[in-house]
């Protein structure tokens, strides 16, 4: 008699997992988890209560009463715009390579199989979504009528909803084998029908769940039919598991263990070029526009044939980028500061986005060393063409910051501060790219000069120092807010934001340019040290 | 009996045909050959049988059954040229693993044996996902020998294995055959192809040949057009 094979499975899957446990130094965890909770927890608190924005007038009060629930929709629109594409290119699933092979091609039950790959999947993303539902719904609870952790609760209950909204439809898409051109055509029709009820104030299909994330203040029971449709559409995701594409899983499992690799060695450009694989983003075969034969130089025609030849959903996603960097600068301007961290966020992919032939070059380090002309000077020429590629979103940043904020009196100031502003925060970008390529100043048996206590808050300004030279270029916009309230021109505010948006990009270019000199010259510093530490030592005294 | 059988089955990469309609039928028991060069179509239509590869259009049976279903599964041990294993799990686990999964009672004493048969029994202990090449397609033998089947599909199986390794593959290919098995073997090894009663050839996507291999040059039949 044979064992049942739903029962083979759940004891390989124990088994692997004590595997794991047993492999896990935990003191290593522990302290993994309490940094992370103290560094993150803290900031989140910190920006919090240092936040000294007013509590938002009446007027704008009954502003977000009445727009609210379809401005919070917009993002539960997107959401199913993303869920669609995602299930019809493969998603939301990814199996390790092995489940493919052995246990999807077994005769076991496939949906019971996938049961506990989709309760994973549909759990991370709702937790992820309930923090950040949590964390700007205390926000807004500072500003707006009712308790930070009641908003906290609500936005919470909000990232709850859409995530398994996301969850259930990707995995319906899937199922049903949805083609990628109706996937988006029906997406982008939902968003356009939010849209809609942002402008007329018609009944959109997100703005219960956008209401949902309203309790905070006040509650309409016929909320509740958001997070009740979000699991009957999950209970539809998992009835259709049976119809799950081996060929997506088997492609999408190799591709998603090497991106959560590069997630863990935080190796951002890894995972851009792992999620344009995923989403089978190909660049396109013929360029929009031929390089202009005035153009002679090598470097900026490479960069301007990479440039040209971006796919469309690239192009899409940087002007949505562009967009939702203006949209947050708005905010900023009408006095929520924390918005400032969504325009550095913005602007900085879009840096990492549009720099792909500075990327290019970073990826091949082995042919730009053959190349006869220093590498700061080659990587600083190739910022020329992503830098005029650059133009047309800073004009849609400015467009839709001066939508949002419905003012003729906003139009020169975003006018002024719009490219100087997002050159600076793509320089985010340029920091992130360059600091990760391989380092030839570096020999094979240099030694590290970091100590090694020291490695956890290097890996923090990895990360963390991109994001800030973003955040420097989105702050010139204080600047003007601050003259706002002053009374004062807000034009000669934008001209001095200019000037220091300007001096950020030029010390971005000349670090770019200097920095394999300064860091062979620091290492010689710190070699020629040890070497004259070592004579003395062995010098008899 | 038919134990598998195409019907227009089609598979395109965008724009680019990786398989023209092909209608094929494989009897129960028979040793067929698949020839071609590169990317001609031999792993694509092993895949779409296997049930790994959705076809563009047409269809694919195993036995009775849709390719890929319950049923089909049951039926087929497929053996790929890119073997993947567990990073956490023994070969010994492995092959409890996937012989529990298809219903094998006594799976250690065909475990051991398979294991002795191909040269790997002072390895089961360790993790295959830290084998050489050849020890990986070995390991991967194994498992797709360790479970029961009616029909296997193998692509390139020769690739990495030293002559023991090579010699102990096929004593297994005959021993499945003598079972009545059907095998269906893509190769670039042209001296095995001499050893099979029917030779499949593809170029381009399109079947060129389908017949007995002493009828015809097969040298030819593998260069692209």
């Amino acid at each position: 008699m044979s064992d049942d094979t739903l029962d083979v499975l759940y004891d390989l899957r124990r088994r692997r997992k004590r595997h794991r446990l047993g492999d896990i130094e935990w003191f290593d965890a522990a302290y993994r988890v309490y940094l992370v909770a103290l560094f993150g927890g803290g900031t989140v608190l910190w920006i919090s209560s240092s936040i000294s924005d007013t509590t938002a007038s009446d007027q704008a009060i009954a502003d977000i009463a009445r727009n609210g629930p379809a401005l919070i929709g917009l993002i539960t629109a997107l959401t199913f715009l993303a869920a669609l594409r995602s299930g019809a290119q493969g998603g939301p699933l990814a199996l390790e390579a092995p489940d493919v092979a052995y246990v999807m091609l077994s005769p076991v039950d496939r949906t019971r199989a996938l049961l506990r790959p989709v309760t994973q999947r549909a759990r991370s993303a709702a937790s992820l979504a309930a923090t950040f539902g949590a964390i700007v719904g205390q926000l807004a609870g500072r500003r707006l009528p009712g308790t930070p952790v009641a908003w906290a609760a609500s936005g919470a209950a909000f990232g709850i909803t859409t995530a398994l909204l996301w969850a259930g439809t990707a995995l319906i898409a899937h199922a049903i084998r949805l083609p990628l051109w109706m996937a988006t055509s029906l997406g982008l029709a939902g968003l356009a029908l939010q849209c809609a009820a942002l402008a007329w104030h018609v009944p959109g299909p997100a703005n219960l769940a956008g209401s949902l994330a309203m309790w905070g203040w006040r509650q309409h029971p016929l909320d509740l039919a958001a997070p009740l449709l979000a699991v009957i559409v999950i209970i539809i995701g998992v009835a259709l598991l049976q119809q799950t594409s081996l060929d997506a899983l088997a492609r999408r499992s190799s591709l998603v263990a090497q991106l959560r690799f590069a997630v863990t060695m935080q190796d951002l450009r890894t995972v851009i070029l792992l999620r344009r694989q995923l989403n089978q983003e190909q660049t396109r075969g013929t360029p929009w526009l031929a390089v202009p034969r005035w153009i002679t130089h090598p470097i900026p025609r490479r960069g301007i044939a990479s440039v040209a030849r971006f796919p469309l959903t690239r192009l899409v996603r940087m002007t949505a980028f562009a967009a939702m960097a203006g949209v947050f600068q708005a905010m900023v301007l009408r006095g929520t500061t924390p918005a400032l961290i969504g325009t550095a966020l913005m602007l900085f992919v879009l840096g990492l986005e549009v720099m792909e032939p500075l990327s290019q070059e970073v990826d091949q380090p082995d042919r730009t060393d053959t190349l006869p002309i220093e590498r700061g000077e080659l990587l600083v020429r190739h910022l020329l063409a992503p830098a005029v590629a650059l133009v047309p979103f800073a004009v849609i940043a400015a467009a839709s910051a001066v939508a949002v904020l419905g003012t003729s009196r906003a139009i020169a100031p975003a006018a002024i501060l719009a490219l100087p502003t997002v050159l600076a925060g793509a320089a985010g970008g340029v920091v992130s790219i360059v600091r990760d390529a391989p380092d030839p100043t570096k020999g094979a048996t240099a030694q590290a000069f970091v100590p090694p206590e020291m490695a956890g808050i290097s890996s923090a300004m990895r990360v963390g120092l991109p994001i800030l030279v973003s955040a420097l270029a989105a702050s010139t916009v204080l600047l003007v807010r601050h003259a706002e309230r002053l009374g004062t021109s807000p034009v000669g505010a934008a001209l001095r934001g200019v000037i220091g948006a300007a001096l950020l990009t030029c010390l971005i270019g000349y670090w770019v340019r200097r920095r394999d000199q300064w860091k062979r010259k620091f290492r010689q510093f710190m070699s020629d040290g040890q070497s004259y530490t070592k004579q003395q030592r062995s010098t008899p005294a | 009996m038919t134990e598998l059988a195409t019907r227009q089955l089609t598979k395109t990469y965008g724009e680019r045909p990786a398989l023209e309609p092909l209608t094929l039928h494989i009897e129960s028991g028979a040793k067929v050959a698949l020839v071609g060069h590169n990317g001609s179509g031999k792993t694509t239509l092993m895949k779409m049988a296997s049930g790994l590869l959705d076809p563009t259009d047409g269809s694919v049976k195993i036995g009775r059954h849709d390719a890929g279903s319950q049923e089909a599964r049951r039926l087929l041990s497929w053996l790929s040229d890119t073997p993947t294993f567990y990073d956490d799990l023994s070969l010994w686990e492995h092959l409890e693993f996937v012989g529990r999964l298809h219903g094998v009672v006594d799976w250690q004493g065909r475990a051991d044996e398979l294991l002795e048969q191909i040269g790997l029994a002072a390895r089961r202990d360790d993790i295959p996902t830290t084998f050489s090449r050849g020890l990986r397609q070995k390991a991967a033998i194994t498992l797709a020998f360790i479970r029961p089947f009616t029909i296997m599909l193998v692509d390139e199986p020769f690739v990495g294995l030293d002559e023991p390794g090579k010699q102990a593959l096929l004593r297994m290919f005959d021993a499945a055959s003598q079972r009545g098995a059907t095998l269906v073997i893509a190769t670039h090894e042209l001296t095995f192809v001499q050893q099979v009663a029917r030779l499949l050839a593809l170029r381009d996507g399109e079947l060129v040949y389908d017949g007995a291999p002493a009828d015809t040059d097969v040298h030819a039949l593998v260069l692209p057009s």
